[in-house]
């Protein structure tokens, strides 16, 4: 296996901690579309900067040899990942709407 | 060696073609975003703004899915390309850097301000930042491009004692006489896509007569964006593109349209032939004298090379597979034209709504695009071969020598297992959405 193959499957670890949102915390989250891009760019996020400290996909895989300590944690971040994504950009939106909702004027009259 | 190289490049193909069904898409797809809120502030009517927020919803399935798949094509540098990312990467480093900061984050910041900020910006903000999702999907290509115009046709470099290549001129990668039409070629492929997306919805709302105005906006916007992109793509940015590799890369050229001996008095265009690697001559061909040498130099006698003009190491290594991609890009370019042309004639006569067969065509037609965009890179990517760097750095010595050939095989099932997860979660995902419908959000 090489970094290619687990920089994938940390991906698919944040859109399921992204979908996981719907059974854990079912007020933030969104629909299956909205969970699965947020879990993805979460997971990015947090691989991206805190894979730095060891356990990015390079690190996990040295000349073909997997470090799977390192993996379970880089699976595991990512899961984590996707999860606080959802959950931040819902307060985002809901905070948006909730300011926008009386200040907007109609538009369309 | 050989299996590393084989792995190496099998995984590379696989990803990439992956990884180019979504690109192709959002980068189309956001100048026809762009174009329906333009039409929504011009005339009021809402459902052009629905038709935008949409269409948005299908861009940022499809940017995602371009984001997933394109992370690992960035390892696969340092992975499997380990040498020849260490010998160019001070020069492809900095263009693949320009996409990543620039493009990738004006696009993933403005389409989030698109899809949740239409409140609290007003229409017109929100028209902006549509502009600027387009303005960093059509970057993006820019540079990727400039990237793949550097391998075509390396511009502005020298070579270190310690075989590692630098720029000796930064403008001169945008300034590469490859990248401009290159450029054009892949984002009007990249409208046709999109265009025909948009008018298979529309095909799908009226034939099942649902969203029906939706699906009457949808048809008309899609066919006429179909027809036109379906010309321009053929000329001017398909011809440039064409006298370029001739220019550039006339082994590719004469392999591409399967010209395996000179003819002196002009070159021949073949519309239907195999080759035949054995006796060296396309099997079967049906071929119009001297036309190639008309649309090439516009003279009707002037001489191409042949393959038998080169040596056997200048000549790309799978002629078959890149006679064959050129050519289904060039039929299949050729059908769009044919298909955009009567449904744009059964628009004008009003009568488009009402032919099925023709909406049942157009409903199916929409993966054909997606070949003809993809058969279009492999012309490019097999036409450069046996190099990486044309002219300058073969292929077999860009491969990373301590990644064995097992290993990469690992990966390659892995992601096929994967991706085909991913696919499948990219059709239920857009299904939904097209099943949804614009929902008119704003009253």
């Amino acid at each position: 296996m090489t970094a290619t193959l687990v920089s994938l499957i940390s991906i698919f670890m944040g859109i399921l901690g992204g979908n996981s949102t719907k059974i854990l915390v079912k007020n933030n989250s969104f629909d299956v579309i909205g969970n699965t891009i947020a879990g993805v760019f979460g997971s990015i996020f947090f691989i991206k900067f805190l894979g730095r400290l060891g356990f990015s996909p390079q690190n996990i895989v040295d000349k073909g040899i997997v470090n799977y300590q390192l993996f379970a944690i880089n699976s595991f971040v990512s899961f984590f990942g996707g999860f606080v994504a959802v959950f931040i950009i819902k307060k985002i939106v809901n905070k948006l709407q909730k300011d926008t909702s009386v200040t907007n004027s109609d538009f369309y009259t | 060696m050989d299996d590393m190289l084989f792995y190496d490049r099998l995984q590379f193909a696989f990803t990439i073609t992956f990884h180019y069904i979504f690109p192709q898409l959002t980068m189309g797809l956001s100048l026809m975003i762009v174009f329906f809120k333009w039409k929504f502030l011009r005339t009021k009517s809402v459902k052009y703004n629905d038709a935008a927020k949409f269409f948005m919803k299908i861009f940022a399935i499809n940017f995602t899915m371009g984001v997933v798949t394109g992370i690992p094509m960035e390892f696969q540098f340092g992975t499997n390309w380990a040498k020849f990312s260490e010998l160019t990467g001070s020069i492809i480093g900095q263009t693949l850097a320009m996409e990543g900061l620039f493009s990738f984050f004006l696009e993933s910041s403005f389409l989030a301000l698109f899809i949740f900020g239409e409140k609290l910006m007003g229409q017109k903000l929100h028209f902006l930042t549509g502009f600027l999702v387009f303005l960093g999907s059509w970057a993006s290509g820019w540079f990727i491009l400039a990237t793949n115009a550097w391998m075509q046709h390396p511009v502005g470099y020298e070579i270190l004692d310690n075989g590692k290549y630098v720029l000796t001129h930064f403008s001169e990668l945008f300034a590469n006489p490859w990248l401009l039409p290159a450029f054009l070629h892949n984002q009007v492929a990249s409208v046709v896509t999109s265009s025909f997306v948009v008018a298979s919805i529309g095909a799908f709302y009226v034939l099942r007569q649902k969203n029906i105005e939706y699906g009457k906006l949808f048809l008309k916007t899609g066919v006429i964006f179909g027809l036109i992109s379906s010309l321009l793509i053929a000329f001017p940015t398909g011809d440039w593109n064409a006298k370029n590799v001739a220019k550039y890369q006339p082994a590719s050229f004469a392999a591409m349209e399967g010209i395996f001996e000179t003819e002196e008095a002009g070159a021949e265009i073949v519309l239907i032939g195999q080759p035949n690697m054995v006796e060296k001559k396309l099997d079967n061909k049906i071929a119009v004298s001297n036309i190639l040498s008309f649309l090439t130099y516009q003279d009707w006698d002037k001489k191409i090379q042949g393959m038998d003009q080169f040596k056997k190491e200048e000549l790309p290594t799978n002629i078959p597979a890149l006679y064959y991609s050129y050519h289904i890009m060039v039929g299949l370019g050729t059908i769009f034209i044919g298909i955009m042309f009567l449904a744009g004639f059964f628009l004008w006569r009003k009568k488009l709504f009402t032919i099925k067969p023709l909406l049942w065509v157009i409903m199916f037609l929409v993966p054909f695009p997606y070949i003809a965009n993809i058969t279009g890179w492999y012309v490019a990517e097999l036409g450069r071969q046996p190099y990486l760097v044309y002219g300058l750095l073969k292929t077999a010595d860009g491969v990373s020598p301590t990644v064995s050939s097992g290993n990469t095989l690992f990966t390659l099932l892995g992601f096929v297992a994967l991706y085909m997860l991913l696919g499948l979660l990219f059709l239920v995902l857009v299904g939904k959405t097209i099943h949804q419908g614009p929902k008119h959000q704003t009253h």
